[in-house]
């Protein structure tokens, strides 16, 4: 009998039993007094106006920062996304080549994370506000492109070869039958990025990129706990309103309007986006010019040391098979973590009403926490290792899988649930037979995505002075080392692409079976389709 | 003299039910009672209230006002004992409710989840449990035991639809309601599921089963009229004439 979705689910949180087994060799044994005072600065924030007034200001420039840089990947990434889809220029030229070429050439600047890409670009040209918004833009355009790319190929050309067989011309044809029902995608998509971009600019902070980051950092180090906090929970409250808002919009712009409520007006949707675009533009300029990017400094580059007496010898001398070992074993550990707590959390607290309140807070904290933070704050108890970079690295990630995995089922309809309860099954297993087999497919997919950004994200605990080639590239940037510091980006990129080729395939047999969900597109995984095909069944109540 | 009145007891009774409803009441002043045994049809023109009344009885719909009792029982408080009462009421689903991403034996043990311990519930998805007694579950409703490892979202309506019955039949219930689970079938599908169903339904259990076809009413002991969320009549089937039908039905064109 085939092992059913739901074990597959629940499988990867059984690793919990070894590292439970694990955790108390790994203590050092103080630290006790110092997690006790930080839990108890989380409900004594600081409320001093100073501290107030800095958090304000640093919060203010992570902002931007995130707008900016994600501004920059969506002006970069939909039009390499155009450039790298196959039907487009087979629908252009009859080939699809070149697409092939713009994909391959853009995996590059996808597989380095934005936090490598802020390091290097600031040993370039040096401590500007525009370091970390090219930080985030070019890895966030890459990989915007990609999705569009993926979502564009996925959509059936029934409408476009209908459309160019009547005479229309080409880029006309494109537009008509593919813009419709590719932006609810795109939109979708683009709201998440601009969840990541908030993420990633605070973690680029703590890294000294400035912004609110650097000041949780500085608290952190100093043990100033309520300071901490206060930071902490404002950053909470910009990314509940941010991530509210967006769910708003979605609905607002993806759910068909309901019959009899309000007219619908032909276009006027498209008229809103464009504006919301256009108003976009401008805001862009204010914010460059308040934050004083310059991207002229960006020309301005300082030589690189030691590159051109690179110790060669030395770099292949590193001990390689151990950092990428215990990279991948970081990046299992944290995955496993991740994809499997979120379903068992669920199950343990459905039978209490409310009981996802809790829950849901918990992974609010891990999106909002950066891993490195969580890691400088786990190494007050544990010893350096995996374990602490792992559980660092699967905090945040649970946040994420655990929301999607809730959207996912809120989603399905309860028809199975509410079957099961009324037949007098207990809350858990209700949950566990009526709602997780609809689900089990597609968050076992994005759970592949997820260990393959995972594995990119490991250079973020690493720098820690956790574990893996992370560490390792800590030590070599201290050291001026650039031979090896490329050595170790060019390992990373290769691992993380070699990385992206497994996920992918893995969803594809996940997603691709005998009864294939409708066109999961690659770089998305779940939550764009589940948005879009939502609002094309029911609109949610 | 116990024994007699435990007899007597109904499995399932329902006294002056009212559930409301946007404009008027979905259900009002509605009282059922169902002994061992007794098969009932409960008839009425779309909207009268009768999936509202299978979910009240079935425990999914708390009444605004009246009582539900089950085996004499009013609903127990505590959630445990609650479910073990639910778990006596198995309800055939109009849309079935099956599971489809699993097998048809996980399917047929999800009947027996209510009973069923926590590891027993995650074995199941594992391996196949009391294969046993899921084969004779499906010989009850005249199907192949082949069909146990096949996935469920493979299998045709009829099919579909036995399988549902099995899994309502490993629950052990000692009320089996069925919301109109012939509406979606040809005729001859539609006889042959009501015979099977009627032949479960012998006496230490009951059926309720909801109807818009008044031609299906062989094999039920009693009918039940309910219109506009009230009940017009309850009588043994012979009682029942053209003239009783078309007033629960008139006005709705035929």
């Amino acid at each position: 009998m085939r092992v059913a979705g739901p074990v597959w689910m629940l499988l990867p949180g059984l690793v919990v039993v070894p590292v439970l087994l694990r955790l108390p060799q790994s203590f050092h044994g103080g630290g006790w007094d110092l997690i006790g005072r930080f839990a108890l600065a989380a409900v004594t924030p600081s409320l001093d106006p100073t501290v107030l007034r800095s958090v304000a200001g640093g919060l203010g420039v992570t902002v931007a920062m995130a707008l900016l840089g994600w501004l920059l990947s969506l002006l970069l990434g939909l039009p390499l996304g155009l450039a790298s889809s196959r039907t487009v220029w087979r629908s252009l030229c009859g080939q699809e080549g070149p697409a092939l070429l713009i994909r391959r050439l853009l995996a590059i600047p996808r597989s380095i994370h934005e936090l490598l890409w802020g390091l290097l670009l600031l040993q370039l040209v040096g401590l500007q506000p525009a370091v970390a918004v090219l930080a985030l833009g070019l890895p966030f355009g890459a990989l915007v492109a990609r999705v569009v790319a993926d979502l564009l190929d996925a959509l059936p050309v029934g409408t476009l070869e209908a459309l160019r067989a009547g005479g229309a011309p080409t880029p006309a044809a494109l537009l008509t039958a593919l813009g419709p029902p590719l932006l609810p995608g795109v939109l979708s998509y683009s709201g998440y990025r601009l969840e990541c971009a908030l993420r990633s600019a605070t973690l680029l902070g703590v890294f000294g990129l400035g912004g609110l980051g650097t000041e949780l950092r500085l608290s952190l180090q100093s043990l100033e706990f309520r300071e901490l906090w206060s930071g902490l929970w404002a950053l909470l409250a910009v990314m509940l309103l941010l991530e509210g808002g967006l769910a708003r919009l979605r609905r607002h712009w993806l759910m068909p309007p309901r019959l009899g409520l309000g007219r619908p007006g032909v276009g006027r949707r498209s008229r809103q986006m464009l504006l919301a675009l256009l108003a976009l533009l401008p805001l862009g300029l204010l914010l460059a010019w308040g934050l004083q990017v310059d991207p002229r400094v960006l020309l301005r580059w300082q030589p690189l040391p030691g590159l051109e007496q690179g110790d060669w010898r030395m770099v292949l001398a590193l001990p390689w098979a151990q950092l990428v070992g215990s990279t991948l074993a970081l990046t299992a550990l944290a995955a496993c973590l991740a994809v499997g707590l979120a379903p068992w959390l669920l199950l343990l607290v459905a039978p209490w009403r409310g009981g996802r309140i809790p829950v849901r807070l918990l992974w609010a904290l891990g999106r909002l926490w950066p891993p490195p933070l969580t890691a400088l704050l786990l190494l007050f108890l544990l010893k350096p290792g995996v374990l602490p970079a792992a559980l660092a690295l699967a905090f945040p990630n649970l946040g994420i899988l655990g929301r999607l995995l809730l959207e996912g089922l809120d989603d399905h309809p309860a028809a199975v649930e509410e079957g099961l309860r009324s037949a007098g099954v207990a809350a858990a297993p209700a949950l566990l037979y009526g709602r997780f087999p609809a689900v089990a497919d597609s968050y076992l997919a994005y759970g592949a995505y997820r260990a393959d950004v995972m594995l990119r994200e490991t250079v973020v605990v690493g720098l820690t002075g956790a574990t893996g080639l992370g560490s390792q590239l800590v030590e070599s940037l201290a050291a001026f080392a650039w031979d090896q510091v490329l050595a170790l980006v060019a390992v990373y990129a290769v691992l993380t692409l070699a990385g992206e080729e497994i996920s992918d395939r893995v969803r594809r047999q996940l997603l691709g079976g005998p009864r294939a969900q409708e066109g999961v597109p690659q770089g998305l995984g779940w939550r764009g389709t589940v948005k879009a095909s939502g609002a094309g069944a029911s609109g949610r109540s | 003299m116990e024994v007699a009145a435990a007899e007597s007891a109904a499995l399932l009774e329902l006294r002056g039910i009212r559930v409301h409803g946007r404009g008027r009441p979905r259900l009002e002043a509605v009282d059922l009672r169902l002994r061992a045994g007794e098969r009932v049809a409960l008839l009425g023109p779309s909207g009268a209230g009768k999936s509202t009344l299978l979910a009240v009885a079935n425990g999914l719909l708390p009444p605004e006002a009246g009582t539900v009792l089950w085996e004499g029982q009013p609903p127990e408080r505590s959630r445990r004992a609650r479910r073990r009462q639910q778990a006596r009421i198995g309800t055939l689903w109009q849309d079935l409710r099956l599971i489809e991403e699993l097998s048809v034996q996980q399917n047929l043990n999800a009947g027996r989840l209510a009973a069923w311990s926590w590891p027993r519930a995650l074995l199941n998805l594992l391996l196949p449990l009391e294969s046993d007694a899921c084969r004779a579950a499906l010989a009850r409703v005249e199907l192949d035991p082949a069909l146990l490892a096949q996935p469920v979202a493979r299998l045709s309506g009829g099919q579909r639809q036995r399988v549902a019955i099995a899994r309502l039949l490993r629950q052990e219930p000692t009320v089996v309601l069925a919301d109109e689970p012939l509406a979606s079938l040809d005729p001859r599908l539609a006889a042959e599921l009501l015979a099977l169903l009627l032949r479960q339904a012998a006496a230490p259990r009951a059926l309720l089963l909801s109807l818009h076809r008044p031609d299906l009413l062989v094999g039920f002991d009693r009918v039940v009229g309910l219109r506009q969320g009230r009940l017009r009549f309850d009588l043994p089937r012979a009682a029942v004439d053209d003239a009783l039908l078309q007033e629960l039905y008139g006005g709705e064109g035929g």
